[in-house]
């Protein structure tokens, strides 16, 4: 494979290293993480992308970039809406997985010193893992209602702010979601979900602002050092995986009745124009609902225990909600023309800039913000999105550190007393549902949060806000 | 055990094998509940219907597991057994036994989906063997 370094963040696999590539790749990727990146399949898969029938520019891998399905977890790939193909694969099984960021009029001060109990009443709360079974009993016709309308049926349950609303990437909803495209088993699967984290690396973390690097954007966001925020990181649960099981199977076929071939079964496509593109994305927008209507519950049922143990003055405010799994229709420049897209974001975060009108007026000058979860002792940062990102990457970041360690090789060798006891010395308090739940997700599976946050500051894709360090963690 | 675990950098995988095509469809469906949860807590004293089609045996497995993980986590019952009845290139069916998932049941993980990702499905000297990767 020729990688053709462009300069200190960047690295070109050119069009004509395989057969049927249509266009580049560009890694983002310091000397570092590209030896790393090297190290599996992530960047034949974003070669692999690169074959798509109507991609629209590079395909891109950000600098978290790992081994995935098809897609490799960190791409992004946009096509054309004309002429180009929708991929289930290129939005992923946890469709709308995503995070968001609370802040609290708390201080470090305050929760520190009780924060087993703060980890306790959480985790008593929210369930967690394999439970499967949240508190909200939501009948067959509210479930239709949460597929069309996302966070906003959960504010008119009652389970939170209009103002959540406001601060969710596109609203809390995307339009154009008709549940009729969503099967009985994903309803049957998805409805008992409603307010459930789930396993794998969806968390809840109890964190402080250890560091502030743009003053103006953290004021806008309401951080200041020493204040304590919360980070979730969950999706459209067992709804979200049926959608993109169902789809997968159709999409078999189908693709061999549009005359389409990939390299990867995995990478299943059909153009977006069909009758089945259009079914799928229809589909993957009650996901995408699902999973925003889930998060917002997580938060109503967060300010209920966090008001339980700080009393009722306590205040909980969504800094903003962000998706990395989705595939959404925008306006892009590619080679200096604008076209219409539909943007697969599998593992990577919208970072739209300043001005953009998609971003709430609050962050207007500052903008979009974007939350990359580190591991759960390390730190995750907050950025805010740059002009880079829509000049290079669709508008688009990296969304986590990237998995360096199979979760096998994490297991291996390792007791989960001793991981807990050991993040316990540096002042975090661990819980899981699952003995598993702690070892595999330990920070050394991890890459370095900091130098992937490195790249794409340095490359102009984002500006670093704030970092923040864990004190509490709530383990799928 | 007639499977084993196979490592990928986010996921997991399996290896699973039977001396026929249908013996080792059954015992991929045992891997996928055994990376799931603890098999040893499972009684298999309810019948549950289990079935699938494909275009080919790659497709047939996909789907097989499917409706495993559906069994899984859709219906929340534990299978510990799974007889085949019928079975082709294409389709295979037959009756998994298990009980409905309690809180005696120790739960490991939840399998997000069964993928495609460098799926394999072919005949070796003692009879069948599959690997299949799985997004959790």
């Amino acid at each position: 494979m020729e990688l053709q370094r462009i300069d200190e963040w960047r690295v070109r696999i050119p069009r004509d290293s395989a057969r049927g590539m249509r266009t580049d790749v560009i890694v983002y990727a310091s000397a570092g993480l590209l030896e790393q990146i090297r190290k599996d399949l992530s960047l034949e898969q974003a070669m692999n992308v690169a074959t798509l029938p109507g991609i629209a520019g590079p395909s891109l891998a950000m600098p978290d970039i790992h081994q995935g399905y098809g897609f490799p977890i960190g791409g992004v790939a946009a096509t054309d809406i004309q002429y180009g193909v929708v991929s289930p694969g290129g939005v992923g099984f946890d469709i709308n997985c995503g995070v968001r960021l609370m802040n609290t009029n708390l201080t470090q001060e305050d929760v520190r010193p009780r924060m087993k109990e703060i980890v306790g009443q959480v985790f008593r709360d929210i369930p967690c893992g394999t439970g499967g079974k949240g508190p909200f009993d939501i009948t067959h016709q509210e479930l239709e209602q949460v597929l069309m309308h996302g966070a906003q049926f959960a504010i008119g349950k009652g389970y939170g702010e209009q103002r959540d609303c406001e601060f969710t990437e596109a609203n809390g909803c995307l339009p154009g979601a008709d549940p009729q495209f969503v099967s009985a088993r994903a309803k049957e699967r998805g409805r008992p979900q409603l307010g459930t984290v789930g396993s794998g690396n969806h968390f809840l973390e109890i964190q402080h602002v250890e560091s502030i690097h743009d003053p103006e954007a953290a004021r806008a966001m309401g951080l200041e050092v020493g204040r304590v925020v919360v980070l979730l990181h969950c999706g459209s649960r067992g709804l979200g995986h049926q959608v993109c099981t169902d789809f997968l199977a159709e999409m078999g076929p189908a693709m061999k009745r549009h005359g389409i071939t990939v390299p990867d079964r995995q990478l299943a496509c059909v153009p977006i124009q069909s009758k089945e593109g259009q079914a799928y994305l229809s589909a993957m927008r009650c996901a995408a609902n699902f999973a925003w209507a889930n998060r917002q519950a997580i938060l109503h049922l967060l300010r209920g225990s966090l008001t339980r143990l700080f009393g009722k003055d306590t205040r909980i405010h969504l800094v903003y909600d962000v998706c990395h799994n989705i595939a959404k229709r925008e306006e892009h420049i590619v080679d200096g023309v604008k076209r219409d897209v539909l943007v697969h974001r599998k593992g990577a975060t919208r970072a739209f800039p300043p001005g953009h009108h998609e971003i709430p007026s609050a962050y207007s000058r500052i903008g979009q913000p974007v939350f990359v979860p580190g591991s759960m002792g390390t730190a995750s940062w907050v950025l805010a999105g740059a002009e880079g990102a829509m000049r290079e990457t669709f508008g688009s970041v990296c969304h986590g550190a990237g998995r360096l360690m199979s979760r096998t090789a994490a297991r291996r060798g390792r007791n989960a007393r001793e991981v807990q006891d050991d993040l316990a010395r540096q002042g975090i308090i661990a819980r899981s549902e699952t003995r598993d739940g702690i070892l595999e997700e330990i920070p050394e599976a991890y890459k370095d949060v900091d130098e992937v946050i490195r790249v794409v500051t340095g490359a102009g894709l984002a500006k670093p806000v704030a970092r923040l360090r864990p004190m509490g963690v709530i383990k799928g | 055990m007639n499977f084993h675990a196979l490592e990928h950098t986010a996921d997991i995988g399996f290896r699973a094998w039977g001396s026929t095509f249908e013996e080792m469809l059954s015992n991929a469906a045992m891997a996928l509940v055994a990376i799931a949860m603890e098999l040893e807590d499972i009684d298999p004293r309810e019948p549950y219907p289990i079935a699938a089609q494909g275009e080919d045996r790659e497709s047939l497995l996909v789907n097989w597991l499917n409706e495993v993980l559906y069994l899984l986590d859709g219906r929340r019952i534990a299978p510990r057994r799974v007889d085949i009845q019928e079975c082709s290139e294409t389709a295979a069916g037959g009756i998994a036994w298990g009980e409905p998932h309690t809180e005696k049941h120790r739960a490991k993980l939840i399998v997000k989906g069964v993928t495609y990702h460098q799926l394999k499905v072919e005949p070796t000297a003692n009879g069948w063997c599959c690997e299949v990767y799985l997004d959790i």
